[in-house]
């Protein structure tokens, strides 16, 4: 394996940011007192926390900071937001979701289907995009929550939660709208209390934007019919039960304010991606970015490859030193591929091939230059042995889906 | 989840897909003979052919001399048909004897694989057997000399018990015997079977049937439906429900049956017929227009109401 890590997965975690680490360090041994402890010595961790929380307020765009709350992940948050929003509106027996949610929604709806809610999963285009008018005509009499991921973890195609916040309030105003930031936070701005009205729930995880794991927040509007999720203690103004986990809200809100820094990276993230895409689509034939033509993050792309397979890539890629991710099948624990690309209707000879490179602030000009330099050379050498791929014409080969699982005879 | 491989897996795919010398990957262009295993929607195919040496008086002392794979597939997978071609050039086998050649000797060979991995190993025997099936239908040797039971070949037509991956109810039988698998999970570790929607796990029928059938087990008892639920669905008006299967269609099943490039049309709802048209792809593959419509009626029957069952027009 290759000396330097080529770190291309930041969509999956990203480092830990120097002033994030330097921020918490006090408050794990001197200020390690308990923020709902009457001493003195307490005020200094229960003032971190306060102005910790102001950070993230700051970050969202929200009008007052005793609307975040701290949670330990976005899955926490998006658990909090559907459960509590359902608890709170017994009489609302309907949830309207998409197709392409990540699991910490996805799975919190099926769970709720199978516990006697119905369950809306809108459907999305080939490009990965979500029609407005189905989400409308979903809307139920008895709908509780719409819960529309802000921008996909796989495909960073963003969602019009701006849009789709307003004409759900249009509908019907009692409707909670929960949107899973996780993968905008730091990258996009937020405005809560400006174009993103409508939104009443928002939540998100710090390891996406350089704080540590173990630590997110959730947005909830004053006035939303919500009902806390994790009780237990008071804290949090009884919204999240649990002692502060003082040094990681610290890390959390010093991580918000250096997004504000981190934002003016988004011009170059741009540009990086540009150039990836462009250099690969040219160099690789049989090849696409899935998502082209809807709005993307920044900083993510993935790509499909026609007839070969992402874990094989991964590893290849790794060998080189450099890290990335797939929505193959032979990557993740299920056997089968990714639930984004499926829902989008990209082949499944191309599904299997996927991968997914993701920066960051950190990525530097010349991670990508790495990646371009071994990627052309991998798809081909595995096309080389794909039995799907016609060598002379470097194409796939006519009628190359002939094979049959578990059947020894040609068809 | 981090890579579990052994230094031989890793070694054997990089040499491969770099195309060093003495590896295997490619094409014999008159191959004795071929075989293949897998399918692209299933995420991993096996091309696999040999060349063999000719006896000019007894085909059965033919020798193998040469073989050769394409393999889409992780990398385990490339690793699996780079071992079997070791296997078979460090043995110089007959066909007949290269038959002994099983999974556990690629598993072997490649010093283990993950358990979720295996299957790729039994693909890799899998497609040596079909090729060595092709070779004495082509050398004229009987198949009875194969010592595989040829009804067992035919057999591998029949029933779909995963759908996901398109495996037939003879096939997962064979396989539950041939290696001794005695739980879900060890099938899915083995042939995939069940390894993406579940559905077939313990549904009649399903996995879970054939191994208690296989090994002599209790069928489980159904689980009753909570009263609650069973209520609650009693209650729809004939316009509720009619408008609910029409919900399920539109949102559940069609979305579903577009991930594989079928459709399907509503004629008519009849308090709890369904009557539909199925289109797509699908419908080109054998006993696939029965397995389509048992997708949408167990969708209908799961999201809706047990008592559903639909009519293809």
């Amino acid at each position: 394996m290759a000396g330097r890590t080529i770190y291309l997965d930041n969509n999956a975690t990203t480092p830990v940011a120097s002033e994030v680490l330097e921020a918490m360090m006090p408050y794990f041994k001197g200020e390690f007192f308990n923020p709902g402890s009457t001493y003195d010595q307490a005020r200094g961790p229960r003032d971190a926390v306060e102005t910790a929380r102001e950070r993230v307020a700051r970050m969202l765009g929200c009008g007052s900071k005793s609307e975040v709350i701290f949670t330990a992940s976005a899955t926490e948050g998006n658990n909090a937001a559907i459960w509590g929003t359902l608890r709170a509106n017994a009489e609302r027996r309907h949830v309207v979701t998409t197709a392409v949610e990540h699991p910490a929604v996805l799975e919190v709806a099926r769970e709720a289907a199978r516990t006697g809610w119905r369950v809306t999963f809108l459907p999305v285009d080939s490009a990965g995009r979500l029609d407005a008018a189905a989400l409308v005509r979903a809307i139920e009499k008895d709908t509780a929550i719409v819960s529309v991921m802000y921008a996909n973890n796989e495909t960073g195609v963003v969602f019009p939660v701006e849009d789709l916040a307003r004409l759900v309030k249009e509908v019907d105003p009692a409707v909670v709208f929960h949107t899973d930031a996780t993968q905008v936070a730091g990258k996009l701005p937020i405005d809560l209390s400006g174009r993103l009205r409508g939104v009443d729930i928002l939540t998100l995880s710090g390891h996406k934007l350089h704080a540590p794991k173990g630590v997110g927040a959730m947005f909830v509007r004053r006035g939303t019919r919500w009902r806390p999720w994790v009780i237990g203690g008071h804290q949090e103004r009884g919204r999240r039960a649990g002692t502060e986990n003082v040094p990681y809200a610290v890390g959390l809100g010093r991580a918000c304010e250096l997004a504000t820094t981190h934002l003016l990276e988004a011009v170059r993230l741009r540009r990086v991606q540009q150039r990836l895409e462009r250099d690969v689509l040219a160099r690789i034939p049989f090849s696409r970015v899935n998502g082209q033509g809807a709005e993307r993050l920044p900083n993510t792309t993935s790509f499909a490859f026609d007839y070969v397979e992402g874990e094989a890539i991964l590893f290849s890629l790794n060998e080189r030193g450099i890290c990335a991710s797939s929505g193959s099948a032979c990557t993740s624990g299920s056997l089968d591929p990714s639930h984004v690309l499926k829902a989008m209707g990209v082949p499944f000879t191309a599904a299997h091939g996927s991968l997914r490179i993701s920066t960051s602030a950190y990525t530097a000009d010349a991670d990508v230059d790495a990646l371009l330099e071994s990627l052309p050379g991998i798809i081909e050498g595995l096309r080389r042995g794909s039995p799907y791929w016609d060598v002379a014409r470097n194409a796939p080969k006519e009628g190359a889906d002939v094979f049959v699982a578990g059947k020894y005879r040609e068809k | 989840m981090p890579w579990d491989y052994s230094d031989k897996v890793r070694q054997l795919f990089m040499d491969a897909v770099a195309g060093k010398a003495g590896t295997h990957m490619g094409e014999i262009p008159d191959a004795d003979g071929v075989g293949r295993h897998g399918s692209i929607a299933c995420g991993d195919a096996m091309e696999f052919m040999f060349r063999v040496e000719k006896d000019a008086d007894d085909p059965h002392r033919d020798r193998i001399v040469e073989s050769r794979y394409r393999t889409f597939g992780c990398t385990s997978a490339i690793a699996s048909s780079e071992a079997l071609c070791r296997l078979l050039e460090e043995r110089r086998l007959t066909p007949v004897e290269a038959l002994a050649i099983k999974n556990a000797d690629i598993v072997d060979y490649l010093d283990g694989l993950p358990p979720q991995k295996l299957h790729c190993s039994v693909m890799g025997a899998e497609a040596l057997q079909a090729a060595v099936v092709d070779w004495a239908r082509r050398r004229g040797v009987p198949s009875a000399d194969l010592g595989i039971d040829p009804a067992l070949l035919e057999e591998d037509e029949g029933r779909i018990v995963c759908r996901c991956f398109n495996l037939t109810e003879p096939y997962i039988r064979r396989k539950i015997k041939e290696l001794g698998l005695s739980t879900i999970d060890d099938v899915t570790a083995a042939i995939k079977a069940g390894g993406a929607c579940t559905a077939c796990h313990h549904e009649p029928g399903g996995i879970q049937d054939l191994l208690d059938e296989t090994w002599g087990g209790r069928p489980e008892p159904a689980p009753a439906r909570p009263a609650a639920e069973a209520q609650k669905k009693a209650h729809r008006t004939p316009y509720q429900l009619a408008k609910e299967i029409e919900r399920v269609l539109e949102q559940v099943v069609r979305p579903r049956l577009a991930a594989d490039g079928g459709d399907l049309e509503i004629v008519d709802i009849r308090d709890r017929k369904v009557f539909c048209r199925l289109q797509g792809v699908c419908a080109g593959c054998a006993g696939a227009r029965q397995t389509l419509r048992f997708v949408v009626e167990d969708a209908l029957r799961e999201a809706v109401d047990p008592e559903i069952t639909v009519i293809e027009v």
